[in-house]
Order: C-alpha cells, then sequence, then structure tokens
C-alpha cells in the first residue's frame, strides 16, 4: 500500500484539515479555502487494459466521439469535460463487475442520471462515464403497503405515469421532467410539498447499492443503516444506486391559490407560519420583482382547503391577484419612472400565469400532473443553455438576511431573476443523512432554501459572468457559515468553510474506507 | 498538413486558460510557443485576487514552485510627490506573487493541450472554412497546419495581431516598462505591499517591490527614452526621499513594450473571422497594469466562445464579443472616472483610503493626481475617456463600434 505524502500527514499532526498549508498565505482568499480536496485529474493511465477487462466481461464501452459527445456538459453549461468511455447501465451485476475492474485499474467513473446538474457534478472529466437511465423500469407497485420498488435510473415523470394507473403518486421530486430518482435520493430534491413530506431523498425505505469496490447490498434504516445514511444525501461518493423502494401515496390533484405581496420580508414570514402550522400541503414563493411577489398555497383535499380559508386566510398579509393588481397600479400611477417594471409584470401576467394554468391539466379548479405544468414553465421562462439556479440553505432564524442578501447579488448582475423559496421538513430519525448534505447543520424541525434563478431573456451571458454570479451568492453562504445544495465541481472548494474540517475530514476517511481507489464520482467531493 | 480544432499562438496565462476551457471540451488544441518552455517573463508577478481564484477554480491549488517570495503582497501603497502615503488592502485577503516562468508553465501543463515550443508564429491565412497556420521551429523548415480556429494570445506586440491589422501597433501609444534588481542595504518600503508612484518626474509608471531577497526598482516611460537614465533617476529618487539604500543593480535587468490604452477608451480589438485575439493584445489592463487577471478571464471567454461556435455553429466573432462584454465592462469600468468615484470598480478600496487622510492631506493627493494625469495630456484620451463614462451610463454598457 502506498504511504501518503508527507505533506499530508504532516499537515494533518498540525490541524484537523488534510489539507497542505497554503502556499500563498495563511489569510490569503479569505472564505475560500484555496484547496480543492482531489486536485489531479486522471491522465489515462491504464484505460485500454480496464477496457480490455470489462469487454472480457460483455461490458460494451462506448468510446467514439459521438457517444461521448453527447455527455461533454450538463444542464448548467459551465463544466465542460469528455469521458474516455461511456456505459449504459443494464443491471446490478454489470455495475458491480464494473466497479471490480475499475477499482483495479484506479479507472475514475462518473454516474450519471438526468445530467440536471449545474456544477459539472454528472460530467465526465475523463475516465469511465456509466449513464443509469439504461435502468428505468418500474419493478413492483404495492398498493397496500403503498410502497414501489424502481430502478434508479428512470425519471420522476415516468415513474408518476407508471404509478397513476393505480392511481398512485410519489410523495415529492424536482419538479422537472428529466431528473431521475437515483440522482435526486443522493443529493436532495425539493417539492413545493417539502414542508409536508420533506426532501424528496427522504422518501426512499430501502435501496439496492453496488458499493465503489463492487458489492451489491440492499441498505435501509434497519439493514445495513450506516451505508443507507451514506447515500441517502451523499452526492454518489459511496456507492450506485440502482433499485429503490419509495414510499407513496394515493394521487390527488392540486386545489391552487396565490397571494400577492409587495414586501419579500412579509411573504416569507407567512410562508413560515404556513409550514409551522401545516395549514396547507403545498407551499412555495416565487418572486417576480423586489416588489411583487407570490405565495403559492396549495390543497390535497377540499376538506384541507375550506378548512384554510376559513381559519387561516384572514390571517395572510398577501392579497389577491385583482386587489394587488390595483395597489400595483396605484403605486406605479405615483411613480410614473418605474414603467418598465409595470410593463414586465404586465408582460409576466401575460405570458407566465397561463402556462401555470394551462387549460388542459385543469378541470374544475384542481391542476393535474403538476410536475408536467412546472417543468414546461420552469424552462420555458427560466431556462437556458446554461441552467444557473446557485441556492442557499438555512436555518429559519437566517433564512430572511439570506434571501435578502442573495437578491441584492442578482439584483447587481441581471435585470429580472425570480427567487424560489420553500420550507423543507426534516426528519429527526434522520439527522445522520444530513451530514455533509444540503441540510444545513443547525436546522432542526425546518430547513428552509432559496434558489437565485436568473431570467436572461435572450441576453448573452459569458460562462465567466455566470460563474462569477454564483460565487457572490456562495459567498454570502459562507459568510452566513450555511449550507447549500450544489456541492460538485468548481464549487467544492467551499466545502470545507461551510461544513468544517472536521466533518469533511470524517467523511474523507469513510470514503478512503469505502473506495480506496477514490474512483467514483471523484470530482464532486473527494 | 496536420488538421487541429484550435491553433493558440502563446503560452502564458491567457493561453491557458483558453486551452482549459477548448481541452476540456474534448477540441484538438495546440500550443505554439516561440521561446523554450518554461521560459522567462518580465511581471510584476502580483495576480489581483479575482485571478487567483480563477485559477484555483480551474487549475487547483497553487504548488509553492509557482511563487516569489514574499508569496503574497498584501495591498498596494501609493506615493505622492507630496510625500503622502496611502496604502490599501486588497478585498478578500492577500494575493500570489507568481513566478511567471513557472506558473505559466504549470498553467499551460494543468491544461492538457499540446505544446510546441521553440516554434515561431508567421503568418496566417484564412478561408471560410479554416484558417491555414504557418510556423517554424527554430531551426527548422517553416510548416503549416490546418485548425478552424486561431487563437492570438501572444502578448502586446502580437504577431497575430499584426497579421491581421499590420499598422495597428504604430496607432496606439506603446510604452517601455523596466526592472531592475538590486541587493538590500536597507529598505523602509514595507515588503508585504506593491508600491506605485504618483509622481510625473519619475515617469508614466513607477513601481517598486521586494522580490526573492532583492528589491526591484521599476520604471514605465514613453517608448524613445533611456532606460538606464531614467533607473538612476528614480533609484536616486528613492534613496533621497524614502531612505531606501540599495546596492548597485545586477546584471539581470530586464524590459519590455506595453501596450496602454485601449481600456481606458475602450478601443479593444477581438480579431477577425476565424482569428480571436485574446489577453493583453487585446488591450485589456487593470488599473495599476495588472492583465494577469483580465488574460485569464479574457484567455477564457475566448475558449469557450470557440465551443459555443462550434457547438451552435454560429460565427465566433459574434459569439466571443457577446460573451467578451462582460469583461469589457469591468476592465474600463476600472478607468471610468464616474465608476472610480461612485462605485467601487477596483479590487482595492481607494475611496476608502482617500476618506482615512486627512482633509490637508486629501487635497494634496488630489492636486498631485491632477498633476501626474498631466503627464498622460499629450495622448488626448481625456475627452475620449469622459465620452466612454457618459455612455456607460446612460446606456448601461459600452458601445462595441470601437471594438476592431
Amino acid at each position: 500500500m502506498p504511504l501518503p505524502d508527507t505533506a499530508e500527514t504532516h499537515a494533518v499532526a498540525h490541524s484537523r484539515s488534510s489539507l497542505p498549508a497554503d502556499p500563498v498565505a495563511p489569510d490569503a482568499l479569505m472564505g475560500i479555502p484555496r484547496q480543492q480536496t482531489n486536485p489531479k485529474r486522471w491522465q489515462g493511465e491504464l484505460w485500454a487494459e480496464f477496457v480490455q477487462a470489462l469487454t472480457q466481461q460483455d461490458i460494451e464501452v462506448r468510446e467514439q466521439r459521438a457517444a461521448t459527445g453527447v455527455y461533454v456538459t450538463d444542464a448548467g453549461g459551465l463544466a465542460h469535460g469528455l469521458p474516455h468511455g461511456v456505459v449504459v447501465a443494464k443491471s446490478a451485476q454489470q455495475i458491480a463487475n464494473l466497479m471490480k475492474s475499475a477499482q483495479q485499474f484506479s479507472i475514475p467513473v462518473t454516474v450519471r442520471g438526468g445530467g440536471l446538474t449545474t456544477e459539472g457534478e454528472s460530467v465526465a472529466f475523463g475516465g469511465l462515464l456509466l449513464d443509469m437511465t439504461g435502468m428505468s423500469r418500474v419493478l413492483s407497485v404495492n398498493k397496500e403497503s403503498l410502497t414501489v420498488r424502481t430502478q434508479a435510473g428512470i425519471f420522476w415523470h415516468l415513474l408518476a405515469e407508471v404509478l397513476r394507473r393505480d392511481g398512485l403518486d410519489y410523495l415529492s421530486a424536482p419538479l422537472n421532467l428529466t431528473s431521475s430518482v437515483g440522482g435526486t435520493l443522493g443529493v436532495g430534491g425539493i417539492d413545493v410539498n417539502s414542508s409536508k413530506h420533506g426532501c424528496s431523498a427522504d422518501q426512499a425505505l430501502s435501496l439496492q447499492v453496488i458499493t465503489p469496490t463492487g458489492d451489491i447490498v440492499e441498505c435501509s434504516d434497519s439493514e445495513n443503516s450506516e451505508l443507507f445514511e451514506r447515500i441517502i444525501l451523499g452526492y454518489g461518493q459511496f456507492g450506485v444506486i440502482t433499485e429503490v423502494t419509495l414510499r407513496i401515496r394515493p394521487y390527488t390533484p392540486l386545489r391552487m391559490h396565490y397571494y400577492y405581496y409587495a414586501s419579500l420580508n412579509d411573504c416569507v414570514e407567512d410562508l413560515m407560519m404556513l409550514d409551522a402550522t401545516q395549514a396547507c400541503d403545498y407551499t412555495g414563493i416565487l418572486t417576480m420583482m423586489d416588489s411583487a411577489i407570490t405565495l403559492l398555497v396549495a390543497f390535497d383535499s377540499i376538506e384541507r382547503e375550506a378548512q384554510f380559508m376559513a381559519e387561516v386566510k384572514s390571517t395572510l398579509r398577501g392579497y389577491g391577484e385583482l386587489m394587488f393588481g390595483l395597489r400595483l397600479a396605484t403605486s406605479f400611477s405615483w411613480r410614473p419612472w418605474k414603467w418598465k417594471e409595470a410593463l414586465f409584470l404586465l408582460r409576466r401576467k401575460r405570458e407566465l400565469f397561463p402556462d401555470l394554468q394551462p387549460g388542459h391539466h385543469m378541470s374544475d379548479g384542481q391542476m393535474y400532473d403538476r410536475t408536467v405544468v412546472f417543468s414546461r414553465a420552469v424552462w420555458k421562462h427560466w431556462g437556458d443553455r446554461h441552467m444557473v439556479i446557485p441556492d442557499l440553505a438555512t436555518n429559519r432564524d437566517k433564512f430572511v438576511e439570506a434571501v435578502e442578501r442573495g437578491n441584492a447579488v442578482c439584483r447587481k448582475y441581471f435585470p429580472y431573476y425570480t427567487l424560489y423559496c420553500v420550507g423543507i421538513r426534516l426528519r429527526e430519525d434522520h439527522q445522520a443523512h444530513y451530514e455533509l448534505s444540503s441540510i444545513p447543520p443547525d436546522a432542526t424541525g425546518f430547513a428552509y432554501g432559496c434558489e437565485f434563478e436568473p431570467m436572461y431573456e435572450g441576453q448573452i451571458y459569458s460562462r465567466d459572468t455566470l460563474q462569477s454570479f454564483k460565487n457572490e451568492i456562495y459567498d454570502v453562504g459562507v459568510e452566513l457559515e450555511t449550507s447549500y445544495y450544489r456541492f460538485g465541481g468548481m464549487m467544492k472548494g467551499y466545502i470545507r468553510r461551510a461544513l468544517g474540517d472536521a466533518v469533511v475530514e470524517k467523511h474523507r476517511a469513510l470514503k478512503k474506507e469505502a473506495d480506496p481507489a477514490m474512483i467514483l464520482n471523484r470530482d464532486v467531493i473527494f | 498538413m496536420r488538421s487541429v480544432d484550435v491553433v493558440i499562438v502563446g503560452a502564458s496565462l491567457a493561453a491557458a486558460a483558453a486551452a482549459k476551457r477548448l481541452v476540456d471540451a474534448g477540441l484538438e488544441t495546440v500550443i505554439l510557443e516561440k521561446q523554450v518552455l518554461p521560459r522567462h517573463k518580465i511581471c510584476s508577478g502580483i495576480l489581483s485576487p479575482r485571478g487567483e481564484r480563477f485559477l484555483i477554480e480551474n487549475f487547483g491549488p497553487l504548488p509553492r514552485k509557482i511563487l516569489h517570495e514574499p508569496t503574497s503582497c498584501r495591498g498596494v501603497t501609493f506615493h505622492f510627490p507630496s510625500r503622502v502615503e496611502m496604502p490599501m488592502d486588497f478585498f478578500g485577503g492577500p494575493t500570489p506573487h507568481l513566478h511567471r516562468k513557472y506558473s505559466d508553465h504549470w498553467a499551460i501543463e494543468q491544461s492538457g493541450a499540446e505544446v510546441q515550443d521553440d516554434t515561431s508564429f508567421l503568418s496566417q491565412e484564412q478561408s471560410d472554412e479554416h484558417v491555414i497556420v504557418k510556423a517554424r521551429k527554430r531551426g527548422g523548415e517553416a510548416f503549416e497546419i490546418k485548425t478552424r480556429y486561431l487563437i492570438g494570445a501572444d502578448g502586446p506586440v502580437s504577431p497575430v495581431l499584426r497579421s491581421l491589422y499590420p499598422k495597428y501597433h504604430n496607432q496606439i501609444p506603446m510604452f517601455f516598462v523596466g526592472q531592475k534588481f538590486h541587493e538590500i542595504i536597507d529598505c523602509p518600503l514595507d515588503d508585504e505591499y506593491f508600491h506605485f508612484w504618483f509622481h510625473p518626474d519619475l515617469g508614466h509608471y513607477t513601481w517598486s517591490h521586494a522580490r526573492d531577497g532583492r528589491q526591484i526598482v521599476g520604471v514605465g516611460y514613453k517608448i524613445g527614452d533611456k532606460f538606464h537614465d531614467r533607473h538612476r533617476y528614480v533609484a536616486k529618487y528613492f534613496e533621497e526621499k524614502h531612505g531606501v539604500q540599495l546596492k548597485p543593480a545586477d546584471h539581470d535587468h530586464e524590459g519590455c513594450s506595453e501596450n496602454f490604452g485601449p481600456s481606458l477608451i475602450n478601443r479593444y480589438v477581438f480579431g477577425k473571422g476565424r482569428v480571436l485575439i485574446t489577453g493583453q493584445a487585446t488591450g485589456f489592463l487593470n488599473m495599476i497594469g495588472e492583465g494577469m487577471s483580465c488574460a485569464l478571464h479574457s484567455g477564457a471567454i475566448a475558449g469557450e466562445s470557440v465551443v459555443d461556435a462550434m457547438l451552435r455553429d454560429r460565427p465566433v466573432q459574434e459569439i466571443y464579443r457577446q460573451n467578451i462584454a462582460s469583461e469589457v465592462r469591468r476592465t474600463t469600468d476600472q478607468w471610468n472616472p464616474l465608476k472610480i468615484a461612485f462605485a467601487k470598480p477596483h479590487e482595492a478600496d481607494f475611496p476608502k483610503a482617500l476618506m482615512a487622510l486627512s482633509t490637508s492631506d486629501r487635497i494634496k493627493v488630489m492636486k498631485d493626481i491632477w498633476s501626474f494625469l498631466k503627464l498622460y495630456k499629450e495622448f488626448k484620451w481625456g475627452r475620449q475617456m469622459a465620452a466612454v463614462s457618459i455612455q456607460r451610463l446612460i446606456r448601461g454598457d459600452y458601445s462595441q463600434k470601437n471594438w476592431l
């Protein structure tokens, strides 16, 4: 076994960090520890031998440029990288064999589902890319115990389609048609019902995992619970998820209401109140402008809706559409020089509102297929070649400050942008899952997340500008000593600052034990 | 004839940044460098915090061997004829003092591009589909490479730029900057700072800082003057006014030509057709002459523009000019008087340092700056800068019409 290099061991002896001392100055680039954990890139050693070993095991490796080129970037479009070869996942046994060979030849393996990452987590900078979308079948639905067993490469929306045949639905998933189940469980995932059902990763009951050394292991809260803890919200560091058992629920269409606010602070406070009292089933904030903020409230049943209308609605400080429109009209008539903002709001109303309540998905005032509706609206109105959506996740107390400071950064970079805020209910029994994850360590009961989404409006921004924008948002997170959702790629330099050396070192040691060659998703955290 | 995706001329930080973007996206990239790598380069080596961040994010942690001693610089100190001193710390902490010989080579190696050093760019000829680049390995025959795009990252006297616009360099003022290295007897100048003199008698650009146990005395002036006379005058001034006692200069003095001016009046040059110009060749220069961070960022933008042009099948100049607008805004803002007065375009807080002075010192400083600026009067930039500043105020952006 090779000895660790001396600079590294030296540093461990003197501090909790395994990073060598900064050669520039101890206080250079304040707020950003300059060292990435694994700065060396793999240069192609033993690739031919590895491919030969896989071919002998009947695993097809696609090496043509046309096959690898489609994976050159992710939804963020900032990080680019080409794998040496691609394997499309077929079975647990195939992946187990692949991982054994990869471990033997020290070949980096990057696992990709829908490729919706924004920091290059699902981009392979050389090595092997494992495309999980080949494993996308639903295996069984249990209507009595309300669980489903599915392969992990499936997109949530396809899973929903299968479940709908039996009048069932998943609990919570990202509002995006092409996010995969395995990928989401690895990072978290939020939905407008996360204040009720928690983050998407928390609905998993048990998993079949291929460990980095190629063992096929079933894990859950009761079986191999330590591995389960590491895999859920584990950024793919401790294994490849191949099958998943999820909790499900009876399907219900949504009864939606929107309330409008002129003050972000009021709106956030109302959101927190609704979450704390669980007065509704879905909540979320979508801003249009600093002075026009939407609070989304929705219900699973008529009873819940009626109860809310009778008891809670009057305590909200938001307005209905008509009243808010009148207020805005008055406000703009006093400030005619803000005509551009007024025009923007009118345009938003004309273009976006119909897309959020499209006739063919509405019936009797209820919305069907919310994922389809929201995903289409998101990609149509916010989508671009660059999905740049930095976010901050905080505890309850720091949330307003995080949102306001992030908002100021957005204002500096873009004429128009949207903040998307939701509460995330935390599971007391899952505290161990949340270590080294997007869930802020100081949050109890609820965590709050805010995504900062620029609207490009046809304007072209260089990657460089978008990266600077993200850096500034993450700097806010570092200063507030809180967490954020998107770890990998270029942002991993922040992890130590956000979570502390002790936690990072602990997980690095665990990773080294589970993955001796440090090959699985290696540019994401370790 | 060999056929590649991109040829980059020059092996500097701009070239490394461009190469990184191109190689990551799987494009076959060849770097032509006229010297043998690692090559020496004259430079103060003081990188801005923004540049340091770029290096870390793109090339990984900085190894010790790419740094001089002292390894970092805490900020800039301005000196004025009235003897007022104004130290300013960089936002975000000390920045690296790069050893350009090794830092550039390190970045090039990290980028993963193929390098042909000791090879000079001779000429280029472009058609609708490709560019034929002619080059020669020292002592060898001239050879040709067919490339889809050519990036000129070859510095202030860019041969690639010259091949596009043969008369360009006669149209902009060129300066000479030179530095000599002295053994130190006694130097009261704080070695954690980069020192700069706003003194019209000393020259257009006068600086000093510590490096590897010696003190640098640097002078910059319009091409035509004598380096040794200028240097002697400055060294004498340092001794008389600041008590800097130095041994006679060592023999390894050095100098180079610099372009200076395009950033002030928004007259950059970004190339033509399939040939892109990037880095300092375009005219990017931050205030106090820091060009490395501009080189890194503009180089990266050139690289990503080529990637975008290929993926989207669009003309590369159109994409490059859209993408580079942000870097133009940032750099030209540094010279925009309105921005200096009312925003914070720099990476150190000049207005705050100014307000920290006593009122009488502040007046002295303003007077000294004014008399220093008069040194630049002959270039007739004043009116152009005012026009550019007002344009920025009204349109929110700089015009692209002046760009070449």
